[in-house]
């Protein structure tokens, strides 16, 4: 049986009116993701990567074309439970703390306290975060509000995940250590990820598929397979030769791109 | 500077300041010129005066200088029989102004947050409120006496009414600038639009509404003083007004040393309270 497809999108549009003007940021871009994959988008700054993402999440109408998730067209006025969200920005809550942060989700539906601290707990232990439970967002570092942005969104087992840059802000050591921490996570739960970023090495590290968009307007350009073995080592992953190859392969289709999306 | 330092300054000032005003006028006569005529403790009697003015109006001593001791009765008697010794009138005024700032910020907060959160209530309202905020709020005092009555009434809403707009003003403010990916993030993990309401836009807002509430509490004890001045039977700015039908400039005193020291006392526990509320703040404003 071939796993069935979670996330579909048909000739995606979106066109932004800009001081009167319309602006085409996304062009007929149809994906399709397969249960348990995981997918990274990939493109320059600026080509509708989040623009796309909003869209499936609902936090943006479309302006033309279809998004299905299961088969079924997205009701744009109440977001699929099924589904997951994790920032392009930090957005936990700073008047909660770190473990109030994480356990949001579980207090919105009603789950009693107790089983509220034992689930956060174990969340934080899975994110590296013992001990900084009772600590605020604004007290904590870059690499660890992010995590703990992760396991906010974890908390209530989304089988879908949409992921919008959420390692851009920080360093490279603390984005190889996320990888790790996402990749335990996601070797476990198997969610369907759809992965958005302008860094190659990343998208390399830890997807199955990339799908490349090219300059504004955001139209799919390409497609390559990273068929890398799993479980995967973000560090040692980067020394085969393998990732070296298909590194440069992309690097060019890429940097056509990057070319373009500078002028503009 | 040192600690240390900057107290002893602090004490050398205040001495300095102290031994002019009580015996600054002395030399009036001889050197008119280096004194000014406003330090004539007609207008603004003297600390010594002025201490003995405290014991006398808070029932601490008798007329003839002695002290009123507690088994004696005699400070019972003393506080029985006027109706607005020191002790009562700092009660009154102080519940008032507690009374006019909880009412004040309560409703100023649930107008802002319904006005800020909805573009249809501000685009309505906005140039009643505008209208009404520049009318001065002192001129409303009288009407609000002769409508509310001489009682605590008309003091509480004096106080409401010069705290209203200013906590207003700010949690509208705060009710505007909630961050949009707070709310989309609340969306998304599930929120209802109460549940978003309750859970971000309160919160973020009153991190607004605490920083308006230090000057909130000042401005509801100068709305009561104002009220109080108008038309009142009890309170420390009633004192002020018969000391002065009397020419008793230390009876003026001793209420102006007991409202600073209430002004003092009160922002400070606000302060403490706004400081421990916004604890999840980077940097909460000032230490002090
Ligand atoms: N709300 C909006 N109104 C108008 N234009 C917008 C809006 N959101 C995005 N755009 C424009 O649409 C284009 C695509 O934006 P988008 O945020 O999707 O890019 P991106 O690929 O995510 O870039 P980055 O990698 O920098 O995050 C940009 O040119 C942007 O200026
Ligand atoms: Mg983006």
């Amino acid at each position: 049986m071939t796993p069935s497809i979670r996330i579909e999108t048909r000739d995606l549009g979106k066109v932004f009116a800009i001081d009167g003007r319309d602006m085409r940021a996304v062009d007929g871009v149809s994906l399709s993701i397969r249960e348990g994959e995981f997918v990274a988008l990939l493109g320059p700054s600026g080509c509708g990567k989040s623009t796309i993402l909003n869209m499936i999440a609902t936090l943006l109408s479309t302006s033309s074309g279809e998004i299905l998730i299961d088969g079924k067209a997205i009701d744009p006025r109440r977001p699929d439970p099924k589904v997951g969200y994790v920032f392009q920005r930090d957005t936990l809550f700073p008047w909660r703390t770190v473990q109030a942060n994480i356990g949001y989700a579980l207090e919105l539906s009603g789950v009693p306290a107790a089983e509220r601290r034992e689930r956060t707990e174990t969340a934080l232990a899975q994110a590296g975060l013992q001990g900084f439970g009772h600590y605020y967002p604004a007290s904590l570092s870059g690499g660890m509000r992010q995590r703990a942005a992760l396991m906010r969104t974890l908390i209530v087992q989304p089988q879908i995940l949409l992921m919008d840059e959420p390692f851009g802000a920080l360093d490279t050591h603390t984005k190889l250590e996320m990888h790790r921490v996402l990749l335990n996570i996601w070797e476990r739960e198997k969610q369907t990820v759809l992965f958005v970023t302008h860094d190659l090495g990343e998208a390399l590290t830890l997807s199955d598929r990339i799908i490349l968009l090219s300059a504004r307007p955001g139209r799919v350009k390409d497609e390559f397979i990273v068929d890398f073995p799993r479980p995967r080592d973000a560090v040692t992953l980067r020394e085969t030769p393998a990732y070296g190859a298909l590194f440069s392969r992309i690097w060019h289709s890429l940097g056509e791109e990057f070319v373009k999306g500078a002028d503009t | 500077m040192s600690r240390a330092g900057i107290i002893a300054w602090q004490v050398l000032i205040s001495v300095t300041l102290a031994v002019v005003w009580e015996w600054g006028y002395d030399l009036h006569e001889r050197v008119p010129w280096l004194v000014p005529d406003l330090l004539d403790p007609y207008f603004v009697s003297k600390p010594s005066a002025i201490y003995d003015q405290f014991l006398h109006a808070s029932c601490l001593v008798d007329k003839r200088g002695t002290w009123n001791g507690w088994s004696s009765g005699e400070f019972s008697k003393c506080m029985a029989r006027s109706e607005n010794n020191l002790w009562v009138a700092t009660l009154v005024t102080l519940k008032n102004t507690l009374a006019g700032f909880a009412v004040g910020t309560s409703s100023g907060f649930v107008l802002g947050l319904a006005l800020g959160r909805s573009d249809r209530l501000t685009a309505i309202f906005q140039p009643f409120i505008v209208a009404a905020n520049s009318v001065p709020r002192i001129a409303l005092a009288p009407i609000i006496i002769l409508a509310f009555g001489l009682g605590n009434a008309s003091k509480i809403v004096t106080a409401w009414l010069v705290v209203v707009f200013l906590v207003f003003f700010n949690t509208f403010e705060g009710a505007r600038s909630v961050d949009r990916d707070h709310i989309s993030a609340a969306r998304l993990l599930g929120a209802s639009e109460w549940q978003i309401t309750r859970t971000v836009i309160i919160p973020s807002t009153m991190a607004w509404l605490f920083a308006s509430l230090t000057p909130a509490i000042s401005f509801a004890l100068i709305g009561v003083i104002l009220g109080e001045f108008i038309g009142a039977q009890q309170g420390i700015g009633r004192m002020i007004i018969e000391a002065e039908a009397r020419g008793e400039a230390a009876g003026m005193m001793v209420a102006v040393f007991v409202l600073m020291i209430v002004g003092v006392v009160l922002a400070g526990i606000v302060r403490r309270v706004q400081a421990y509320l916004l604890r999840w703040r980077p940097q909460t404003v000032g230490n002090l």
